[in-house]
């Protein structure tokens, strides 16, 4: 059809030629200016005016084709970049599935291999990847995933009935606080993601979230629950099979940068907002400065984005971007792609004060663009004077040790 | 009143109390004027802003620190309540334990936060989701005019984020008192302060607006 309409566009008209007769032809736009016959107890118009008309309407009819012309071509163009994109998105599944996944150790840290991740994993092969690159250092089965589910829905049972003391290993926990903490995922369930409908009650993922979330409070009592949790949970789930979710969710948690802050370990946290800081105003002086004479501390935001791994913050297609490369290079990106927001948004937070700082760090833009946010997080320099990363938190750790031996106040909390 | 009279207040308010109680909604009723049931968990704290035409003479900016209510987070919510000059504490009316664990909060935050007089900061009790029917706290006002005073809130407000009831008033009751306790002549040292003016007839069921 629209080869039919373009080659028309390209046939002079005739100005001889019958208007109404075209009609159907024409571009919608056009119709309410149809040059009806004048109605008859109008004097005629004089052929001079008539012509006038007739020239403007045939004007207005040719622009508007071209409108639709220039319109018909961008969406062309649209279709071919989404075939590219599909084609790009293609081989890269088909690299992945037949080069790199079978000959993962070898492969995983070759420098094409990191490329091609930096591109994003296709959603695919994603859950796998993330996965391997995860790993199991846990150790952990899909028989233990279903002893510790079990045992969650024994304790579900028995609160729900009120019924006499489960004997777990965990005494020391009391009843009230697994009772809280199962309480806490009920109603966290239902605000994890609303807007995907999924995870809510009578949603297709509700009970397996519930499932993992509980059976972690059992593998792991002394962490339990804790807000955030969920959000990681929800986004495994939709890449990976519900016992695989289970024990990537288990593993990654029990990073070390995860369990400072799912088990909130004041100190530790601090020390990370302190390396975030070095590298912060490293590569990011001006509005380091701005920050920090607005008292803008890192807790203010950094506190969301490191609990949910981005997951509540940025678009989900982009957070699970975030996650790739997170996957890829460790607690590292999480903060570099801090620092990438921050640098995105530089010139506007430079103008804000405290409050709409605030408020725009802990209520991201929904139209993120993605490439300018990935090179934007490429653009930072995860180096401060020779120091990587890790060298960077070691040193702040140190620092913090050698002041709590020497007893200093502000640490003993 | 000539307009460069005119007086601007910023005030840090904190909302807290347990998890789910509708603190984000409370907030959201007052600042944008709307409600959602799909609110997503908070985590660590949201902000948000609202200025009030207190009077012809005042402006008043209350800042929102909209604070995560799971327990755990205390150690870490606690450089939050820095500084704030005032507070909600939240509970559901349809949830029992979230009104048990309003004294715990109010323990918490006396024992953070005092003003720089050494007084406790105002603080205004609301009883959340009254439009559910399951109002089962709430039948016996006396008692509750006598739970605010034992445990020092300026106020207690029946509210629902949903059906936006009371939300203003309350925030004008806890305002009225910020206002009062900043312009204590015991602690104020500006001779220009504004004494405010109220119109009592805006007030509904502030059943408590006692001053210590």
């Amino acid at each position: 059809e629209y080869e039919e309409k373009t080659g028309r566009a390209h046939r002079p008209l005739s100005p001889k030629q019958n208007v109404r007769k075209n009609l159907d032809f024409e571009p919608l736009s056009t119709t309410a200016l149809i040059l009806e016959d004048r109605p008859a107890n109008l004097p005629a118009k004089p052929a001079e005016e008539a012509q006038k008309h007739r020239q403007q309407y045939e004007e207005m009819v040719v622009q508007a084709k071209k409108r639709e012309l220039k319109e018909a071509q961008k969406r062309k163009k649209q279709l071919e970049e989404r075939c590219k994109l599909e084609d790009s998105i293609g081989n890269a599944v088909l690299t992945w599935n037949n080069e790199i996944l079978p000959n993962w150790e070898t492969m995983c840290c070759s420098r094409k291999v990191r490329e091609l991740w930096w591109q994003g994993i296709p959603p695919s092969v994603r859950g796998k990847v993330w996965s391997l690159a995860i790993g199991n250092e846990l150790n952990i089965t899909h028989e233990l995933y279903d002893i510790c589910l079990a045992r969650a829905k024994e304790k579900w049972r028995s609160l729900s009935t009120g019924g006499a003391e489960v004997e777990c290993e965990d005494a020391g926990f009391s009843a009230a606080d697994r009772e809280a903490s199962l309480e806490l995922i009920k109603l966290d369930i239902s605000r994890t993601f609303p807007s995907l409908c999924i995870f809510q009650q009578g949603g297709p993922y509700h009970d397996t979230l519930h499932s993992i979330l509980g059976a972690y409070t059992c593998y792991r009592p002394d962490v339990g629950y804790v807000q955030g949790m969920s959000f990681i949970a929800a986004v495994l789930i939709l890449n990976l099979d519900t016992a695989d979710a289970f024990i990537a969710f288990s593993n990654l948690l029990n990073k070390p940068c995860q369990m400072a802050f799912f088990r909130v370990d004041h100190g530790l946290m601090l020390t990370y907002f302190a390396a975030f800081e070095v590298f912060f105003e490293e590569n990011l002086p001006k509005l380091f400065a701005h920050f920090k004479k607005n008292n803008l501390t890192p807790d203010i935001y950094l506190i969301d984005w490191i609990f949910t791994l981005y997951s509540k913050s940025l678009p989900l297609d982009l957070a699970c971007r975030v996650w790739d490369v997170f996957c890829r290079d460790g607690e590292e990106f999480l903060f570099r792609t801090a620092l990438g927001i921050l640098k995105l948004f530089e010139d506007i937070l430079t103008k804000m004060d405290f409050i709409h700082i605030a408020q725009f760090l802990t209520k991201l833009p929904e139209d993120l663009p993605s490439e300018e946010f990935f090179t934007s997080i490429a653009a930072i320099q995860m180096q401060s004077r020779n120091k990587k990363w890790a060298q960077v938190v070691l040193a702040a750790l140190q620092k913090d040790n050698r002041e709590m031996e020497k007893g200093s106040p502000s640490l003993k909390r | 009143m000539q307009k460069h009279n005119q007086k601007e207040h910023l005030y840090k308010l904190l909302v807290i109390g347990d998890l789910g109680v509708g603190k984000t909604s409370i907030i959201k009723r007052y600042v944008h004027q709307n409600f959602s049931p799909h609110y997503r968990a908070t985590i660590g704290v949201d902000f948000a802003l609202k200025v009030l035409n207190w009077d012809a003479e005042t402006v008043v900016r209350l800042q929102l620190w909209d604070i995560a209510g799971q327990e755990r987070f205390g150690n870490m919510t606690r450089v939050y309540y820095r500084e704030a000059m005032g507070a909600f504490i939240v509970f559901d009316v349809t949830r029992p334990a979230t009104f048990e664990a309003v004294t715990k909060w109010k323990e918490d935050l006396d024992s953070k936060l005092v003003l720089p007089n050494g007084k406790p900061v105002p603080t205004v009790l609301l009883a959340n989701k009254c439009d559910q029917g399951i109002d089962v706290l709430m039948n016996n006002g006396i008692k509750m005019d006598q739970f605010c005073k034992e445990n020092g809130f300026v106020g207690w407000f029946e509210t629902s984020a949903k059906e936006n009831i009371n939300i203003n008033e309350a925030s004008r009751c806890l305002v009225k008192h910020i206002i009062a306790s900043e312009s204590d002549p015991v602690q104020s040292i500006e001779p220009d302060i504004i004494k405010p003016h109220l119109n009592s007839s805006k007030i509904v069921s502030c059943s408590a607006c006692f001053k210590s």
